[in-house]
């Protein structure tokens, strides 16, 4: 009995983890996603960009930068936004 | 069986991760995504053996099997359960062991975090986290194995016991929390390699690992408190911090992760700082490394080396081996890295950041220094010249008070270029209530670095109250909000801005402690009982000596009542003298212990060692300490955990 739990714990605890590891060299040719667009990234960069500009209205707001800067650094974080919603446009998203 | 099945485990975890780093090597070089699954199934599989081996020692460790040298040489029969637990991290093989296992927790959550993101920085990240789990597999394997045999021609009926100074229940928790800390770093360090080798200088790997860091920065800021804590209740010499090398070996990483902090705010926000910010997060990890040697390699001589070992050499290579390769990809990939922008002003937020970036590195420095000195110069001059907290504290008594200004300072510049007008009504109320707060301290009688210290400590607090302020005042302005309201809705919604100057308040709290150490009083004496010794304004009056033995020791316990100097009532401390293994018939491995009583009011503490007992007089041999707001500085460990909280708090987008 001793023998037969012992097999099994081996089976579970060191042979079928080799196997999980080793079984997707068996499986047919996946596409490689590096070519594909990362979507979560995307979404996440969106979502930072959109956290920075409001940041940058409440630096604004409180003073702690001029009027010229907010005015740039505005455009930019709306112009790389627009980027990215485009980005996620295009895959449907 | 089962310890076999352990050691099985960790040569399965060594053979999964050179073959995790060759096949994922290989799916980058071609692509084929069935590498990729494989390298990725093979990197979770080094963490499940790691799992099993740590599970298995400690199941060891809890049914006492001596038959495990490592269990014989850290616990006993008499060991108390939640010592039987902490007893992984007590010795070396152990430790080294629960490196990767917490190691192999970050990789695991990491790599199923980022299983469909990141799709290029991935496999890199992974490779980076294998190589070091491969290093500490090579330890655990072939260098110091924690599940070696007993090595006794006879039945091991009891262990030696854990160490009676690691008996103490911050210990059973501090070390973990520094662990979690210098381990933490490891996947901040995977993604800026991962970025390195895949030439992406955009600030996404740096928005990837922000949490990251901050989380392990909470649990080394965490640990290195809970470690002056420990010292503090356990060691009996009165401190919590006396620049000891394993001391210093947690504060270095701790000094260039703060400042990797605030300046990937300048990379995030402005793009800015690309080479420096790679630059802090490699010396970050390297230093967390080298402390695991210092602490590890038994080189310095500590009251935290509980294991000395020929560990030394490896742990240098690699530290080395991780400088050397990682410099020179940043070398190689120096044109990536080169950032368009420039500082506008000195005047800015920008520079008030890079500045105080400046001077934890030079801090970094200096500790540095005066940890290796002994061992330099031994290799040098042949005699080993130990530099002593005297060094340490004429250097970092100025550089942190420089810190602490300009914790004070970076919150009221601008960005870019702050005008003139804006410094003076920003820093107007500030320096105000600095200056008048000096005066009022050289009024009371303080000199020198204490009112330098406090008045800036009050300078900083006007600094965050003003900016909390301004905060609010724009946006009751502009949402026409109740203050509460704004305060709650500005706090949620710019968390680790507000969290960061909660951190803030933590640390000027834990430097009006530091500066307490300036008013420390202390006394030896011998009383017996119903005597009487006064020490800093208090009587102090021997009642009774009682003596106890309990499962793992026996202990002489003193009453003393304490009362001012009206006479009035304060309290009764009972420090004890304690025989740990006093049941071991040989005499000389008994060890004597001094287990503290301290009474903590917010204003100081009344601190009490028991250091011997004369049995045939009935004479007690005593201690006693008063030591200034002590207090403060735990209070400012709280609030730094709050701040950081706040700012990891995750936030609904």
């Amino acid at each position: 009995m001793d023998l037969i739990r012992d097999y099994s714990l081996v089976f579970i605890f060191f042979v079928l983890p080799i196997i999980f590891a080793i079984q997707p060299l068996f499986l047919n040719k996946i596409k490689n996603l590096e070519n594909q667009v990362d979507i979560p990234s995307l979404k996440r960069r969106k979502r930072i960009l959109y956290r920075q500009i409001k940041e940058l209205e409440m630096e604004f707001d409180i003073g702690n930068i001029n009027q010229k800067d907010f005015e740039v650094s505005r455009k930019e974080l709306k112009i790389e936004v627009s980027e990215v919603i485009s980005k996620l446009g295009n895959n449907n998203i | 069986m089962t310890p076999i099945a352990g050691s099985v485990a960790l040569n399965l975890a060594f053979g999964f991760s050179l073959l995790s780093i060759i096949i994922l090597y290989i799916f980058i070089r071609n692509g084929d995504r069935r590498l990729f699954l494989t390298g990725q199934r093979l990197s979770l599989g080094i963490s499940f053996f790691v799992f099993i081996s740590t599970f298995i020692l400690w199941y060891q460790l809890i049914i006492s099997n001596f038959d495990i040298d490592y269990v014989a040489r850290y616990t006993s029969l008499e060991t108390p359960f939640i010592y039987k637990i902490s007893a992984l991290w007590a010795g070396q093989s152990g430790s080294l062991l629960f490196w990767l296992f917490i190691l192999s927790i970050f990789a695991t959550i990491t790599i199923l975090q980022n299983q469909s993101k990141h799709h290029g920085l991935m496999p890199w990240v992974m490779i980076s986290l294998a190589v070091i789990q491969l290093f500490f597999l090579i330890l655990t394997n072939f260098v110091t194995n924690p599940f070696m045999p007993t090595e006794a021609d006879f039945i091991v009926k009891n262990g030696n016991g854990l160490n009676p100074l690691l008996q103490n229940i911050t210990m059973a928790i501090h070390p973990p929390t520094l662990y979690l800390g210098y381990v933490g770093f490891s996947v901040p360090f995977a993604f800026a390699i991962s970025a390195l080798m895949n030439r992406d200088t955009s600030p996404l790997w740096i928005q990837s690992i922000r949490r990251w860091t901050l989380v392990a920065w909470l649990f080394l800021s965490s640990g290195i408190i809970l470690g002056g804590w420990w010292a503090y209740q356990e060691l009996g010499w009165g401190g919590y911090w006396a620049w000891d090398p394993v001391e210093n070996a947690s504060f270095m990483p701790w000094l260039t992760a703060t400042a990797f902090l605030h300046s990937i705010i300048i990379q995030e926000k402005k793009d800015m700082l690309r080479i420096w910010n790679m630059a802090l997060i490699i010396l970050t990890f390297a230093l967390c490394i080298f402390g695991t040697f210092l602490t590890r390699s038994g080189v310095m001589s500590s009251v935290h080396s509980f294991t000395a070992s020929s560990l030394g050499p490896i742990f240098l290579t690699f530290v080395f081996l991780i400088l050397i390769v990682s410099f020179t990809l940043m070398f190689l990939r120096r044109s990536d890295l080169k950032s368009e922008k420039r500082m506008e002003s000195f005047t800015s937020r920008e520079s008030g950041f890079l500045f105080n970036n400046l001077v934890f590195v030079v801090m970094c420095f200096a500790v540095f220094w005066g940890t290796l000195f002994p061992v330099i110069s031994e290799a040098v001059r042949g005699t080993k010249i130990t530099v002593g907290p005297p060094f340490f504290n004429q250097i970092n008594v100025p550089i942190g008070l420089i810190l602490l200004g300009l914790t004070g300072v970076g919150p009221l510049l601008a960005w870019r270029n702050t005008s003139k007008e804006s410094l003076i009504k920003n820093f107007t109320f500030p320096i105000l209530s600095g200056l008048v707060a000096a005066v009022i301290f050289l009024i009371i009688g303080f000199r020198g670095a204490v009112v330098i210290s406090f008045s800036l400590s009050v300078f900083v607090l006007a600094t965050i109250s003003t900016e909390f302020k301004r905060g609010i005042k724009a946006r009751t302005k502009k949402f026409k909000e109740s203050i509460l309201k704004a305060l709650v809705a500005m706090v949620s919604k710019n968390r680790s801005r507000y969290g960061g100057y909660i951190v803030h308040v933590g640390i000027v709290f834990m430097f009006v402690g530091f500066t307490g150490h300036a008013f420390d009083k202390e006394k030896e004496f011998s009383l017996k009982i119903g005597q009487t010794d006064h020490v800093a304004g208090y009587e102090f009056t021997l009642l009774k000596l009682s003596e106890t033995e309990r499962s793992n020791h026996y202990a002489w316990i003193s009453d003393i009542r304490v009362t001012d100097n009206k006479g009035e009532f304060v309290t009764n401390l009972y420090p004890e003298k304690r025989i740990y293994f006093h049941k071991n018939p040989d005499v000389n491995r008994r060890q004597p212990h001094s287990e503290l009583d301290i009474y903590s009011t917010i204003n100081q503490d009344i601190y009490s060692i028991f250091s011997a007992i004369d049995n045939e007089n009935g004479v007690a041999f005593l201690k006693i300490m008063v030591n200034p707001l002590v207090r403060w500085v735990w209070i400012g460990g709280y609030i730094l955990v709050f701040g950081t909280m706040i700012a990891l708090w995750p936030r609904k987008d």
